[in-house]
């Protein structure tokens, strides 16, 4: 299966990107948990990138033909976890998104992502030639919707929103009407507002119980965008320095090796880190589009692209919230947030983009 | 390598698809790399352009400067026995910046320690103006429940604005002594804020001692930089600037003799004031003005309650009479007018005077104290039995002007120029006086009162002690103080004794005359014997001045027997020759001057005591005297 000539098509800068962002994330990891109980969180990170770099190698490995083939394998597999994080999951940060395990919590949503890129690959792929019809898009929203909904429902709106940009991404790449490109738009602008009114329900209930109960909530959201602000406003050009930082060690963030690991980079790493790590996941995600262009058939191109609009949505949010821009929501940063199933289906996912491009070659 | 071009197009068969592809690829090229400018541009402001900004408002989240209070200067009594101290005590205060919401704060702060809810949120009002970070105290000298209960809702993280800090706070006696000359401190108002550069938060001297020293005492106030974490929890402390204390003081104050001069008033119950002072320097020995109240309670934020009832207190324990009461002088000004008469040549101590028990003046008949009549009298004698009619007859031949003249000679009716704020003048009338205050022209009958201390006559007890200083020196007018000497911070520096206020050029034979006089009054047949000290030569003299002639009779209405009763003084010095301690004791409503001697000798007896290392007594107060006939004086005819 694998042939020895492959070997020298591997993407090695884009090994040596991924591997520096791993790498920054488990210093920060290291630097925010320095004081207090999660002192060892790094380490976890450390065993989640090894195992992560095991799952890369047999992504790379395995021809990405032969996993389309059996894609709706993988697919209902998936659905089969994420209806079982809903009956049997763990709840953690008021949320069900992790099946226990003897060693670690999975959390099938991450893995949603990569089957659901795969699948919907694999059937833009077999359809029409052109642009895909409504049908196409009909069937392939409903290849999206079931995961969508199953991970809205734990709930987890952030994650969910990320599997309908892998639709999005793969149909416009398939060529979608840009007309229609453009009705979904509007009917999203439309939507918001209804959406917006759902949604700030919710948080006004959220609201009522932080005040009867501030336990649940003691710091609020609002709160955590202001810090998030701060914690990167005072980095200044230069960083406080490694472990340095203030808002992150003194807990003035919260969950900073997690979701605002990008606030603490920037406030102990200032503007150059800043730009040093925007390099890197501009050249990571310039790099998979070319994957996307030099792909040999339109199934690497489909699947290269499926892969790269989850992890490019979750890295623009993420950082957009970090400097606090945008609502807080749990959106891990793919590659530095701490989390063993974010790291381990990233790098799975950039095994599969290597694959394709590893292959560009073969017949 | 980052190239997308549509020129390096691949090997591959270009179709038609292929190209819709590509171009597809490259307009989410563009925009990726549009985005991502844009989130670099984003950083780019807040790190460089607003860094400050930020850096300022991260260093507020996670530094608290902490003021550490100074310690106010101890004030130590002329043998360096600690008057006045500190102790430490708790305040729970409110940083208002850390609170998101105020009134939750306000609402859950009230309920733990046990205050009004709305009490709290006037304080905090009422702080509005200062700096968020300021901690706005909230409960001064909490008790340790209170401690306990904030600490309790701070581990709980519910209350991390609010903050428990120890400082230093005033210890008085418990016993509210010498609390008019100490004073208390309190908060700065608003008012000193703007007149007097202190700083918002700071606690100065209000009152007495503490007012008038407060910039010696006060101290500097020291800082703490400490970083906290999101809970509000100090983690570490990144430097402090130690609070230096206020300078220690020592009084001219002696820590026996006041305590003697309060428990003989205390002993009869009176209210009244007390000036004692060694004669030769001005320094005083005992200060002392009932009622009192406790400054502790001022020094650990007064309440409400206790506040108003002090204002509102029929015996005004506010007023320091020592300084602030006017009084008739009685019989005790009759030096002065002796003095006056015999400076100006009018008598010698030989003229005499026949006392029947009464005299007619312009017309008007004036009684002597004494009913049947002292008989012939000589000024020496006059002065031993205090006979009114005497002074009646010298006075009306002095003229109410000389008397004015002398007796400012001696220090009445003008400032002591003592180092304790508020000091009101008394009254020597004089026919300037009435014409320019009054309009009205001086009767010539005015004078007979004024002869015998009654009348339009007011003085200070503070004047009085001046008075009989001055009368011991032999005309030398000393100026009270209260500063003895003053560590500034390398040992004790004496204080210079303040200038004399003058010395009018009394006549050898007019001071020996009033000496013998005093000295008769005390060791003779006088009104005075119960003050009367073998060994020691106490000279002194009593007075009874009338409430009701002062007051009028308007002021008869709702008020009780009690308060027409007269007032008592006793003047004194000693011993008769050089002497080393003068005084004055005046007893509101004491009736007459005898109590008012009684506790005089207490205060001598205890100030000898001490000086000659013998045991201190104690005070006895008579049994209470057995109810005597009311007398009913006719006119203003008074004195003993």
């Amino acid at each position: 299966m694998f042939e020895r000539r492959l070997f020298f098509h591997i993407d090695y800068l884009m090994i040596i990107a991924l591997g520096a962002l791993c790498a920054v994330g488990v210093m920060m990891i290291y630097s925010t948990t320095s004081i207090g109980p999660n002192s060892t969180l790094y380490v976890k990170q450390l065993y989640a990138i090894a195992i992560g770099v095991v799952v890369f190698v047999v992504c790379l490995v395995i021809d990405y033909r032969t996993l389309a083939e059996n894609s709706l394998m993988f697919y209902l597999a998936v659905v089969v976890l994420l209806a079982g994080v809903l009956l049997f999951g763990t709840t953690g940060g008021g949320a069900r998104r992790w099946i226990p395990l003897p060693f670690f919590a999975l959390q099938p949503s991450e893995f949603a992502k990569l089957c659901v890129a795969l699948t919907l690959a694999k059937f833009f792929d077999e359809s029409r030639r052109g642009s895909p019809s409504m049908t196409d898009l009909a069937v392939g929203g409903v290849i999206t919707l079931v995961p969508f909904l199953l991970i809205a429902k734990e709930p987890d709106l952030g994650t969910a929103i990320t599997v309908l940009t892998i639709l999005l991404g793969i149909s416009f790449l398939a060529g979608m009407r840009l007309r229609l490109l453009g009705i979904l738009l509007i009917l999203a602008i439309v939507a918001a507002p209804v959406a917006w009114r759902y949604a700030l329900k919710d948080y006004q209930k959220s609201r009522i119980s932080t005040f009867i109960d501030p336990e649940i909530d003691p710091r609020g959201a609002g709160y955590q965008q202001i810090q998030a602000r701060i914690s990167v406003g005072s980095g200044g050009p230069w960083g406080k320095g490694f472990t340095k930082g203030t808002q992150g060690q003194l807990r003035f963030l919260p969950v900073a090796w997690n979701d605002f690991v990008f606030s603490v980079y920037g406030e102990e790493q200032g503007f150059v880190g800043v730009v040093v790590a925007l390099g890197l996941y501009l050249f990571v995600i310039v790099r998979a589009l070319e994957t996307a262009r030099l792909a040999k058939d339109r199934l690497g191109a489909y699947l290269v692209m499926g892969i790269l609009s989850a992890f490019t949505f979750q890295v623009m949010y993420n950082i957009t919230m970090s400097a606090g821009l945008a609502p807080v929501k749990g959106l891990t940063l793919p590659l530095m947030s701490s989390g063993g199933s974010s790291i381990v289906a990233t790098l799975a996912g950039f095994g599969l983009i290597l694959n394709v491009r590893m292959r560009r070659f073969t017949n | 390598m980052l190239g997308l071009a549509p020129s390096d197009l691949s090997s591959v068969t270009v179709s038609e698809d292929r190209r819709k592809l590509v171009t597809r690829l490259t307009v989410l090229w563009y925009l990726v790399i549009v985005m991502f400018v844009a989130l670099a541009m984003a950083f780019w402001y807040f790190q460089v352009v607003q860094y400050e900004k930020f850096r300022e408002v991260a260093e507020n989240n996670h530094q608290r400067t902490l003021g550490l209070r100074a310690p106010r200067g101890v004030m130590f009594d002329r043998h360096g026995k600690i008057l006045v101290e500190n102790r430490d005590s708790f305040v729970i205060s409110v940083v208002r910046e850390h609170s998101r919401d105020m009134d939750r704060t306000i609402r859950l702060l009230a309920q733990v320690v046990g205050l009004d809810e709305a009490s709290v949120r006037e304080v905090v009002r009422r702080h509005r103006g200062q700096p968020g970070y300021q901690p706005i105290p909230i409960v001064e000298d909490a008790t340790l429940a209170q401690v306990a209960a904030v600490t309790a809702h701070r581990l709980d993280t519910e209350l991390p604005e609010v903050v428990v800090e120890r400082v230093p706070t005033r210890r008085y006696p418990t016993d509210a002594m010498a609390a008019h000359l100490f004073g208390y401190v309190g908060e700065v108002t608003e008012g000193q804020l703007t007149r007097e550069g202190y700083r918002s938060g700071d606690v100065v001297g209000q009152a007495g001692f503490e007012k008038v020293y407060n910039k010696l005492l006060m101290g500097v106030d020291g800082a703490r930089r400490v970083v906290v974490n999101s809970l509000g929890r100090e983690i570490r402390t990144i430097d402090e600037v130690p609070p230096s204390e206020g300078r220690r003081v020592q009084l001219t104050i002696d820590y026996d003799v006041q305590r003697a001069t309060e428990e003989g008033f205390k002993g009869f119950g009176y209210a009244g004031a007390a000036v004692v002072l060694d004669p030769r320097t001005g320094e005083l020995l005992s200060y002392v003005s009932l009622p009192a109240y406790d400054p502790n309670t001022f020094a650990a934020g007064i309440d409400r309650a206790t506040w108003s009832a002090l204002n509102t207190d029929a015996l005004k324990p506010l007023q320091d009479r020592a300084i602030q009461g006017r009084y008739s002088p009685g019989s005790t000004f009759k030096m002065a007018v002796a003095a006056a008469a015999l400076e100006e040549g009018i008598i010698t101590p030989d003229f005499t005077v026949h006392c029947t028990g009464s005299a007619d003046f312009y017309g008007r008949l004036f009684h002597c104290w004494k009913l049947g009549g002292h008989g012939t009298m000589d000024l020496r004698h006059a002065i031993e039995q205090s006979c009114d009619v005497y002074f009646y007859t010298i006075g009306k031949m002095v003229g109410v002007d000389k008397i004015n003249k002398w007796a400012t000679a001696l220090g009445l009716g003008v400032k002591s120029g003592i180092d304790l704020p508020n000091e009101v003048t008394g009254l020597v009338p004089s026919t300037e006086w009435k014409r320019t205050k009054l309009h009205e022209n001086w009767y010539p009958g005015e004078t007979i009162s004024v002869a015998i201390g009654q009348g339009q006559v007011s003085v200070t007890p503070v004047s009085m002690a001046v008075y009989m200083a001055a009368l011991a020196n032999g005309g030398r007018r000393v100026t009270p103080h209260l500063v003895k000497a003053v560590d500034e911070g390398n040992g004790w520096k004496s204080v210079a004794t303040p200038e004399s206020a003058g010395t009018a050029p009394f006549k050898p034979e007019t001071m020996a005359a009033i000496h013998d006089g005093l000295w008769m009054v005390v060791n003779a047949a006088g009104t005075g014997g119960s003050a009367r000290m073998v060994g020691y030569d106490v000279s002194g003299k009593t007075g009874t001045a009338q409430v009701i002639s002062l007051e009028g009779a308007k002021a008869l209405k709702g008020r009780t027997d009690l308060d027409l009763r007269d007032n008592g003084w006793f003047v004194f010095f000693a011993p008769r020759d050089n002497p080393e301690i003068a005084g004055v004791v005046f007893t509101e409503h004491g009736e007459h001057g005898t109590n008012a001697s009684l506790i005089s000798r207490h205060i001598l007896e205890t100030y000898f005591a001490k000086k000659e290392g013998r045991p201190l007594p104690t005070f006895k107060p008579p049994p209470p005297p057995a109810p005597k006939p009311a007398v009913v004086v006719p006119t203003t005819g008074a004195g003993q």
